[in-house]
């Protein structure tokens, strides 16, 4: 009964000659080499100190507007357009969107939000998918993607209902063959 | 030679090379659970996405974003359908506008048993000018004619498809889809019908 508590506290004792033994002591009076053994068992143990070092090398331009938005967040999207919530050019959601040629060609020397969007642009994509893709809100990509319009990076395709509030019926139509096609 | 009066097509500008890319959408609306995402899930290639957007007009200055779910499909090379899930939003006017705006029409998925919880959408679409389909989830039946005649003591107007439909199934939510473009396209001729209008054929299946 009594042997097992014993026996931590003999381990203890086996344990700390070996941390400090007359060697270690005379370390000591060297500076720089005393100081990198004694900080190194304590960066082992906990492990921490890796994580870090591994989430600088991993964070992309976009890392910190994450889907769950926080008020901070939020105000960070919103500094990239200048506080601005409009865009010049009418986006629906569904407006789609793509990256012409010479876009591709010069997207190394684009901001870094305006080259993701180039490259999530290389098949036509929706302002909604934009938005979803880059966790952005829809504010945001509205404007970062009129901006973008207006500099000529990305075409606009408009919807045929972008003029009224309903689409028109040639558009109907080929939406109702398209769903018959399915 | 001179084809003096020939008239051929003209085939729109000489624009970059390729298709013309255009886009459609159609709203789906309905109760908490009804199915909506499964509705979309079922027809769409990919899994739904989802966005974050801040309702235009917030009540008490809540600055929380809201989730909006939707998903895409290719109808043809150039024509890109969108669905999208219309978000629970205390108040459904506040922020539909967005998703609603030149929208074909929506889907409203009716759970027979919580009638209730469908009839905000109904009537939004309804003030709106909207056209819709009510789409019940009764699927072991027929639309039994007991369900029809409360959903039109409800005060829908007449016109307004009711249909079964069960999410899960494919050709179901296929069909329900047909049927509300065909319902929209004939709301549509309804409304700008002046007195030279013809009106239009009955559709070709």
């Amino acid at each position: 009964m009594s042997s097992s508590p014993d026996a931590p506290r003999r381990r203890r004792r086996a344990q700390t000659p070996a941390e400090q033994t007359f060697a270690d002591l005379m370390n000591g009076f060297s500076l720089d080499s005393s100081r990198k053994r004694t900080h190194e068992p304590e960066s082992a143990t906990p492990g921490q100190d890796e994580v870090p070092v591994v989430r600088q090398e991993e964070v992309p331009a976009f890392e910190p507007v994450l889907p769950e938005a926080s008020d901070a967040s939020i105000v960070r999207a919103y500094a990239w357009t200048g506080g601005r919530t409009r865009s010049n050019v009418s986006l629906e959601i569904e407006t789609l969107v793509s990256a012409n040629d010479q876009t591709r060609q010069s997207a190394g020397i684009l901001q870094a939000e305006h080259q993701r969007v180039v490259e999530l642009c290389h098949s036509p994509r929706s302002v909604a998918e934009v938005a979803a893709l880059m966790r952005l809100p829809l504010g945001v990509v509205k404007v970062l993607l009129g901006d973008m319009a207006e500099r000529g990076l990305v075409d606009v395709h408009q919807t045929a209902s972008a003029g009224g509030d309903t689409p028109d019926l040639g558009l109907m139509e080929r939406v109702l063959s398209g769903l018959r096609r399915l | 030679m001179d084809y003096v009066g020939s008239r051929f097509p003209e085939f729109g500008p000489p624009g970059p090379p390729g298709r013309e890319l255009t886009s459609a959408k159609i709203v789906v609306a309905g109760g908490f659970g009804v199915g909506k995402s499964t509705f979309i899930r079922s027809i769409v290639e990919n899994d739904l996405l989802s966005m974050s957007a801040l309702p235009p007009e917030r009540a008490g200055g809540v600055t929380e974003l809201v989730r909006i779910q939707f998903g895409r499909v290719w109808l043809d090379p150039g024509l890109a359908l969108h669905l999208f899930v219309a978000p629970q939003w205390q108040d459904p006017r506040a922020g539909w506008k967005d998703v609603v705006r030149g929208a074909v029409g929506a889907v409203v998925l009716f759970d027979v048993m919580r009638p209730a919880d469908s009839v905000d959408a109904m009537r939004y679409f309804e003030d709106h000018n909207i056209p819709y389909v009510l789409a019940l989830n009764n699927v072991h039946a027929s639309v039994r004619s007991d369900v029809k005649a409360i959903i039109r003591g409800m005060g829908i107007s007449p016109d307004v498809p009711v249909l079964n439909c069960d999410p899960r199934v494919r050709l179901s939510v296929r069909e329900t889809l047909i049927s509300l473009t065909e319902h929209a396209k004939l709301d549509r001729w309804r409304r700008r019908a002046g007195p030279d209008e013809t009106t239009p054929l009955a559709p070709v299946c």
